[in-house]
């Protein structure tokens, strides 16, 4: 009896020794779990949620934590509580001013007609809606544009009436009238044109006056230190998933709408409306650039920045001198290799 | 018991009160010199005094700071006046008759414990982003505060004096006026004073429809841009300001009830 209590012992200490010395010899360089933020919006990489793909591909247990907002998704990572995470440009910008330890390690995707400036059919101009009131996401990708969109077509910011509200109440205000426009993302915006809306600007159009709106995923700059393989091999599954919405996208579209309780088909033309610049291609100064020195999306990070100071959202103290330290492409390099 | 006639004298008391103040305050200066916290997730006091001074000269996206308080305080002051105004006869008139409570309590029970941030969507569809939808949304919560703390409160009216009022032939509307509106007070006094925290309480609920002046505005504004000295600034101004709320009530107590307490 007493020998074989011992055998067991023995056997189970020796299995936990040989366990984590297997865990050992891969490096340790494997996480225990990979927490991964995302939003409401429809994305290639929900494919890879809802089959469970991308934890396949990852090899470690993944966890998708739902944001209704990158601001909100940003602060989780401050706080710890995620490691990669999909958020929009403009609060990327802020949190990157606000020396939030995180890193860019990719273009997730270009809002080309993803988001819109919805008006009532009597409003055929920008600047027609100078004396009407607008509604936006406060802090969002399509407030920049909103406000860009009046820089560019010479309509005055002043005269324009801003009211912010979350997605799901402009619509709310804009069926009782209150509203007259409202620049947001689909599904909504598509709702928005379903209540007697017409499209007046989509984002895409104002990339010719410089002024480029985009997602980027983004990682803690502790997780990336310790786990770079891991955050290659999520890179390499995120490529996965746009591969797979490239060769069908209705079927793509169809089960990232079901993963996300939403329309198929406002899914569908909110994925029509993003560009997925390839990862090889982000390799080039046009996107993130090889190296830590300038390039397109380091530009596009300082110019959303001052545009943030002198909305009096960021404090000019908090300027950094470029954004190029901030933008690590290393991962993409090594998931391309 | 009156603390004033206890050792621990009053100005003794508020003197403790400072000191803790104090030392916490440089507590937190060091810890955050020390670089025991992260500045990002709590800014050092030295940051926010820093992010105050310039907002009292550059103000706040455009806006004087002191416009977003006053905004604010005139948002609650016109949602609370009204809120005392119908819920004071109003609860008083259900602690005195029986029938309008069995009729008001279930809707006054269910809506009390609600929180109001759920009310937003159905708020907007009805009234709108203006500002009747935020004085709303603060005049339902101090409404509900104040009509319980008044049902209430008509028992504080003393009996026997009721008793001997009837006898010596007081009408309905005397006995209201010279015993029961006066045995009250206090415990109107003290719905008030709650109402008034409750409704700025609400606020940042309030401030989340459509808003773009308001300290509950910026706080929310401020976090989305990680603004955690803005942040932390507003939530001190929002304490502030609730805290000198209170002591006006305080004070208007003890000059319109000045027997409250007394045997």
């Amino acid at each position: 009896m007493y020998s074989l209590f011992l055998r067991i012992t023995v056997l189970v200490a020796l299995s936990v020794v040989f366990a984590a010395s297997a865990a050992f010899a891969a490096g340790s360089s494997k996480p225990a779990e990979v927490r991964l933020a995302y939003l409401n919006g429809p994305r290639p990489w929900i494919l890879g949620k809802a089959d469970g793909s991308l934890q396949k591909a990852l090899a470690v247990p993944v966890k998708w934590v739902n944001f209704a907002s990158g601001p909100d998704a940003l602060k989780a990572v401050a706080a710890g509580e995620i490691d990669i995470a999909r958020a929009g440009s403009v609060p990327v910008a802020a949190a990157l001013a606000r020396k939030l330890p995180i890193e860019i390690i990719a273009v997730s995707g270009v809002i080309d007609s993803s988001e819109r400036l919805i008006a009532r059919k009597d409003i055929t101009s920008v600047k027609g809606l100078e004396g009407r009131t607008v509604t936006y996401p406060p802090g969002s990708t399509a407030h920049y544009a909103l406000l860009a969109a009046l820089n560019v077509y010479g309509a005055d910011a002043s005269k324009v009436k801003q009211a912010p509200l979350k997605p799901a109440d402009e619509l709310a205000a804009w069926k009782r009238g209150d509203v007259d426009a409202a620049y947001v993302w689909g599904p909504f915006s598509n709702q928005l044109e379903a209540e007697g809306g017409h499209e007046l600007l989509k984002s895409g159009q104002l990339q010719k006056d410089g002024y480029y709106l985009f997602n980027v995923y983004v990682v803690s700059k502790k997780f990336a230190a310790s786990y770079p393989d891991t955050v290659s091999a999520f890179l390499r599954a995120f490529r996965d998933t746009v591969n797979r919405y490239k060769a069908d996208p209705d079927a793509a579209a169809k089960s990232i709408a079901a993963e996300l309780g939403q329309d198929a088909a406002a899914a569908k033309q909110t994925l029509a409306g993003l560009e997925f610049p390839d990862l090889k291609e982000q390799l080039d100064t046009k996107w993130l650039g090889l190296g830590k020195s300038e390039s397109g999306i380091s530009k596009s990070f300082a110019d959303t920045a001052r545009f943030l100071v002198n909305l009096g959202e960021l404090s000019r103290r908090d300027l950094p001198s470029s954004f190029a330290p901030f933008i690590n492409s290393a991962f993409i390099a090594a998931a391309v290799r | 018991m009156h603390p004033e006639k206890t050792s621990f004298g009053k100005g003794r008391a508020v003197a403790v009160s400072l000191a803790a103040v104090t030392l916490f305050v440089l507590l937190w200066s060091a810890g955050g010199r020390f670089g025991l916290f992260n500045p990002l997730l709590l800014p050092p006091p030295e940051e926010i005094w820093a992010t105050g001074r310039e907002m009292l000269t550059d103000g706040y996206r455009q806006l004087p700071l002191l416009y977003h308080v006053a905004i604010s305080l005139g948002r609650v002051i016109g949602a609370f006046i009204p809120a005392v105004l119908v819920g004071v006869p109003l609860g008083l008139a259900m602690g005195l008759f029986p029938v309008l409570r069995a009729i008001l309590d279930p809707f006054v029970q269910f809506f009390r414990p609600l929180p109001k941030l759920a009310l937003i969507p159905l708020v907007i569809l009805w009234l709108g982003i203006g500002e009747v939808s935020k004085v709303f949304l603060i005049f339902i919560s101090a409404l509900l505060t104040v009509l319980v703390g008044c049902a209430a409160a008509v028992g504080g009216a003393d009996r026997n004096r009721l008793r001997l009022g009837r006898a010596l032939g007081a009408t309905n509307r005397q006995l209201l006026r010279y015993i029961v509106f006066p045995g009250a007070l206090p415990e109107i006094f003290t719905s008030v004073r709650l109402a008034v925290g409750v409704g700025w309480t609400t606020l940042i609920a309030a401030e989340m429809v459509a808003a773009d002046t308001g300290l509950g505005w910026m706080v929310l504004n401020a976090s989305s841009y990680m603004r955690t000295d803005i942040v932390m600034l507003g939530i001190i101004l929002l304490g502030l300001t609730g805290y000198m709320l209170d002591m006006l009530i305080v004070a208007l107590q003890k000059a319109v009830v000045p027997w409250d307490g007394k045997a």
